[in-house]
């Protein structure tokens, strides 16, 4: 059931994309599309990494997935609800960096290789802010368990509760996701397709439901940590976890449109620089308030 | 009417195929020769006529070839046509002859009905042929690979076969490289790891230290001598071609980057267009001249059909009118607004920031398609709107600051000198000008962001002489000049000052000189883009606005 | 049972995915057999119920792995591992310090004193809770100091590493 929303979501996740570039809501353009790259031939490159070149795009795929399994859709709908959960989805998230590294090597190309650089660059800048965000959030759910986390929002999201943690929760994350402002290792315009571009045929399209699935299990996580995941009066809870989903996808695609890509060095220097400090005052402030509260 | 594909993927057609092949049909992508830019400055918008545009060959399902193409980028076609996956198609629009490309699955001429018609039928052709049963592969000089075996500490020591370095004794390691007349495609870097050396391009660097026993040796020993780049990283070198395909740049701009890491490490830009140039101005009528070198520049085509016109009238020592001065500075001013246009598009797909790609494009397809002045006024005010929002997006300045700045005072001209704070503008002493009241735009920083400042005021300024000139159009009288005369005039073109000093034999036109901004401009590639980060090198070349035709080497 | 099953195909992977480290000749794949070889250890500790440590485990190494391909691609001469080099150095040292290094670790092993075998495995929840008194209480010095530590080696690494500004 859960695998069906998450293939669902990232069903929904490419529309949206395609919605962000092209400027045209289709309902049935990722169908199109992806049948359409089903049906090319996969050429691989002459001297290529064969183990690193077939495992990329399947473990930025499984990554996600594992991320999203310890992820509430419900109370009660999850796949394994971890005592170590809001660990767990940074370790699963870990190996989207592994995957595009062998996305780099791979294919023994220039471009990928350098796009395989400048991720683990942007690696280094954001990973520190993925995992201290969480760190306040469990500080104040007492618990690593993602259910918890979600019924300790009860009272307040942890959105208005940590907005600093949100903030940079939600741009490390985009970070992770490689979206625009952040798509160093995708650049189009500049590395003609970066690690993407020596994938053709179906192992484009398992590349690309790799990262429509890895956008939603990003957004699903930043709903869950501090939008209050399935909290809200009306609706069904799994459609509340569902609807702030989207609308945290949307605006991550959307927002990357009016904004150049960043540069690898200011990634970088701010997220050391400005990044982890404002993070541990995030995790400050937040001990504050417990202390303070209790 | 054909009924399949030529570029068709081999299996027999079932009715799953059929539906893979009806989907690939909604789903056009395309992969532009010589570049979107060249569509884009000829009025053709691609996505109106339902094509998307692709990055790379291998995301692409059609190649289309847009107006006659040189031989140099015929070649590179050819390359990219090999490396795009079946089923793929060739859509030739205003191209003449595409060898060595198979023929053309649909060729129509260079309108935007035209090319949706194309388009439609492109899609009939996928939905029906997309797969067969029997395919012919594509062969082609260029995409011969040869291999050489060369040693991985000494990247000099080559050899036919297989064997061992002379010098340190290692085996001798198989290095591909294509061949054909030695040109690059874009995506012939499949050579860079197998056995390059680490920093050896020089590989008599001393400190080696001796590797006859292969002792243990220490990092620092191996890496002693080498040229380190500017971040202070020691890293893999690797040669990886820029162009001439490369979505981020000016299409046809073929550049060579030897990267260190990411850092670029070492520039060679391969000097314009392969038979393109000023040996294919010999021996044209001075009737057809003007539009011989219109057509040589179809970034910019009025400019240089203006500065034909110019030298040859003063050639003929005719005095050109109030009327056609008036209505060549509306021409060139409308010319100069698009150009930019045309020119963010680019940039701002370089950057990443693609709501400036999208918008600049659409407005420079409405600008090159306004009838007259009152519709280019008409639009004034909306290009106004863009500018300033652009101006004001937030981290461009950032983003922008500080790269491409180039050494002292070089001998630059148009915006990249106006940019520097330097009040170079041929418009100045224009006699229509003056009229209109025109100053030239200077800024001051000399980097990519005062470029960016500079056009972009340049296009609000266009836009309002446009307006103030009332025409947009002129009539072209052919001044009728005898043989021995000589003409010389500069015209500012939209990316610096071109000059032109003609002499006439019989009816045939001599072109003693042209100077062009972008055969300057280009000699500077190698400052603004060395020792900087790869994406730093390509937004500082992006802004000096070369345009490759134009290049005389 | 299934237990000591699973721990114990872990425990080869690990020691598999170890010896393919050195086998093989391409740096980057080096670097990645390491990373799944610590990846195995972090499974082994799955298996014994260490949910916090495993999960820990499999963490930290993707990323130091990723970092450390990298760095073996940079510095490197062939990092392709075509040219099929002996990559193995100071053969007799190496081999010495191995064969000390596994007694040393069987003696640990063997003689250390353990304690009594859990049966009852704390559920993993109270695992987490009682590790983080665990570092709040006892071994708080322990790991401010490391940390600390840690902190100054980064700190003094990046300062040396800067080339001098004129």
């Amino acid at each position: 059931m859960i695998f069906l929303v998450l293939a669902a979501g990232a069903y929904f996740v490419a529309v949206l994309e395609r919605w962000a570039t092209k400027g045209r809501f289709s309902l049935k353009g990722p169908v199109v599309s992806g049948l359409a790259l089903l049906g090319r031939e996969s050429l691989v490159p002459r001297k290529l990494d064969r183990i690193f070149f077939e495992a990329a795009p399947p473990l930025v795929l499984v990554s996600a997935v594992l991320a999203a399994a310890v992820l509430p859709l419900a109370p009660g709908l999850v796949v394994a609800d971890l005592a170590t959960g809001a660990l767990f989805v940074n370790a699963a998230l870990a190996y989207v960096m592994v995957a595009l590294l062998m996305a780099g090597w791979g294919p023994d190309g220039a471009y990928a290789m350098v796009a395989g650089f400048r991720f683990l660059g942007q690696l280094v800048a954001y990973s520190m802010l993925i995992v201290m965000p969480i760190t306040a959030v469990a500080m104040r759910a007492e618990s690593l368990v993602t259910t918890v986390v979600v019924t300790s929002q009860a009272t307040l999201w942890n959105a208005a509760y940590q907005p600093l943690g949100f903030v940079l929760y939600f741009l490390a994350a985009m970070a992770v996701a490689f979206l625009p402002p952040f798509d160093l290792p995708v650049a189009p315009g500049e590395l003609a397709g970066g690690v993407e571009a020596e994938y053709t045929g179906w192992r484009l399209a398992a590349m690309r439901l790799g990262r429509a699935t890895l956008v939603f299990t990003l957004a699903l996580s930043v709903t869950v940590f501090y939008l209050g995941g399935w909290l809200g009066p009306v609706l069904p809870p799994w459609a509340w976890t569902v609807l702030k989903t989207l609308v945290v996808t949307a605006v991550m695609l959307w927002l990357g449109r009016y904004v150049p890509r960043l540069r690898e060095a200011d990634v970088l220097a701010w997220g050391w620089k400005y990044g982890i400090p404002l993070a541990l005052l995030n995790i400050f402030y937040v001990g504050v308030v417990l202390l303070g509260a209790a | 009417m054909k009924g399949s594909l030529s570029g068709a993927r081999e299996g027999r057609p079932s009715a799953l195929r059929r539906l893979v092949a009806k989907a690939s049909a909604d789903d056009l992508c395309a992969f532009v020769v010589p570049g979107p830019d060249v569509a884009r400055a000829r009025g053709i918008d691609l996505g109106a006529a339902g094509l998307g545009v692709a990055a790379t060959p291998r995301h692409a399902g059609v190649i289309l070839l847009l107006g006659e193409l040189p031989a140099g980028l015929k070649k590179a076609a050819a390359v990219a046509y090999a490396q795009m996956p079946r089923p793929r198609a060739v859509l030739a629009v205003g191209a003449g002859d595409i060898s060595p490309l198979p023929g053309p699955d649909v060729s129509v001429a260079a309108t935007q009905a035209d090319l949706a018609a194309g388009v439609d039928e492109l899609r009939r052709l996928f939905a029906a042929g997309a797969f067969v049963e029997e395919t012919t592969a594509f062969y082609a000089d260029e995409i011969e690979t040869e291999t050489t075996y060369a040693c991985p500490m000494h990247p000099g020591v080559t050899s036919g076969g297989p064997g061992s370095c002379p010098r340190c004794g290692m085996d001798l390691v198989p290095r591909e490289s294509t061949g054909g007349s030695g040109h690059e495609g874009h995506h012939g870097a499949h050579d860079s790891h197998a056995g390059m050396g680490h920093g050896s391009v020089d590989e008599d660097a001393g400190g080696h230290g001796d590797h006859g026993d292969m002792g243990f040796m220490s990092m620092v020993e191996m890496t002693q001598g080498t040229p380190r780049s500017s971040d202070g990283l020691q890293m893999e070198w690797a040669d990886a071609p820029f162009g001439p395909l490369f979505p981020g740049l000016p299409g046809g701009l073929a550049m060579s980057f030897t990267l260190d890491g990411d850092t670029v490490a070492v520039v060679k830009a391969m000097r314009g267009i392969d038979g393109w140039g000023p040996e294919s101005l010999d021996d044209v009528t001075a009737r057809e001249f003007p539009e011989r070198l219109a057509f040589l520049s179809p970034l910019s085509p009025i400019a240089y059909r203006v500065l034909a016109l110019r030298a040859l009238g003063v050639a003929a020592g005719a005095e050109t009118d109030e009327e056609t001065l008036l209505g060549q500075v509306g021409a060139l001013e409308r010319e100069r607004a698009a150009s930019h246009l045309g020119w963010l598009s680019g940039f701002g797909r370089l950057l990443g920031y693609s709501w400036l790609g999208e918008n600049a494009g659409r407005l420079q397809v409405a600008l090159l398609r306004a009838a007259d002045a009152g519709e280019v006024g008409r639009l004034e005010p909306e290009v106004g709107k863009f500018v300033r929002r652009v101006i004001r997006t937030p981290l461009l300045a950032r983003r922008l600051e500080g790269i491409g700045t180039l050494p002292g005072d070089a001998e630059i001209s148009g915006p990249v000198a106006r940019a520097s704070g330097l009040a170079r503008d041929a418009r100045a002493q224009g006699t229509g000008y003056r009229h209109l009241g025109f100053e030239p735009v200077v800024r001051d920083g000399g980097d990519a962001f005062a470029r960016l400042r500079v056009r972009l005021a340049e296009i609000e300024q266009s836009l309002g002489l446009v307006r103030r000139a009332g025409v947009v159009s002129f009539t072209e009288v052919k001044p009728a000049a005898n043989a021995g005369d000589v003409g010389v005039a500069t015209v500012e073109t939209p990316r610096g000052a071109a000059t032109l000093r003609v002499t006439l034999r019989e009816d045939a036109v001599e072109v003693l000189e042209l100077r062009t901004p972008s055969s300057v401009h280009q000699g500077f590639v190698g400052a603004v883009a060395e020792q900087r980060e790869v994406a730093d090198a390509l937004v500082g070349v992006a802004s000096l606005d070369i345009s490759p035709w134009e290049v005389t080497g | 049972m299934a237990q000591a099953v699973f721990t114990g195909s872990f425990g080869v992977a690990a020691i598999w995915f170890g010896v393919v480290v050195f086998r093989t000749s391409s740096m980057v794949r080096s670097a990645l057999a390491l990373l799944f070889s610590q990846a195995a250890i972090g499974g082994m500790f799955l298996a014994m119920e260490t949910e916090f440590l495993g999960v820990l485990q499999i963490m930290m190494m993707a990323t130091e792995m990723a970092i450390m391909a990298i760095f073996m691609v940079m510095y490197m001469m062939d990092p392709g591992g075509l040219s099929e080099m002996d990559m193995t150095h100071q053969k007799r040292a190496s081999l010495a310090a191995g064969v000390l290094g596994a007694f040393g670790a069987l003696a640990v092993a063997l003689l250390a004193g353990w304690g009594p075998v859990e049966v009852q495995v704390p559920a993993a929840t109270a695992q987490v809770h009682d590790l983080g008194i665990e570092i709040m209480e006892r071994s708080m010095l322990i790991f401010e100091t490391t940390g600390v530590t840690i902190l100054t080696a980064m700190i003094a690494a990046t300062a040396i590493a800067i080339q001098r500004r004129h």
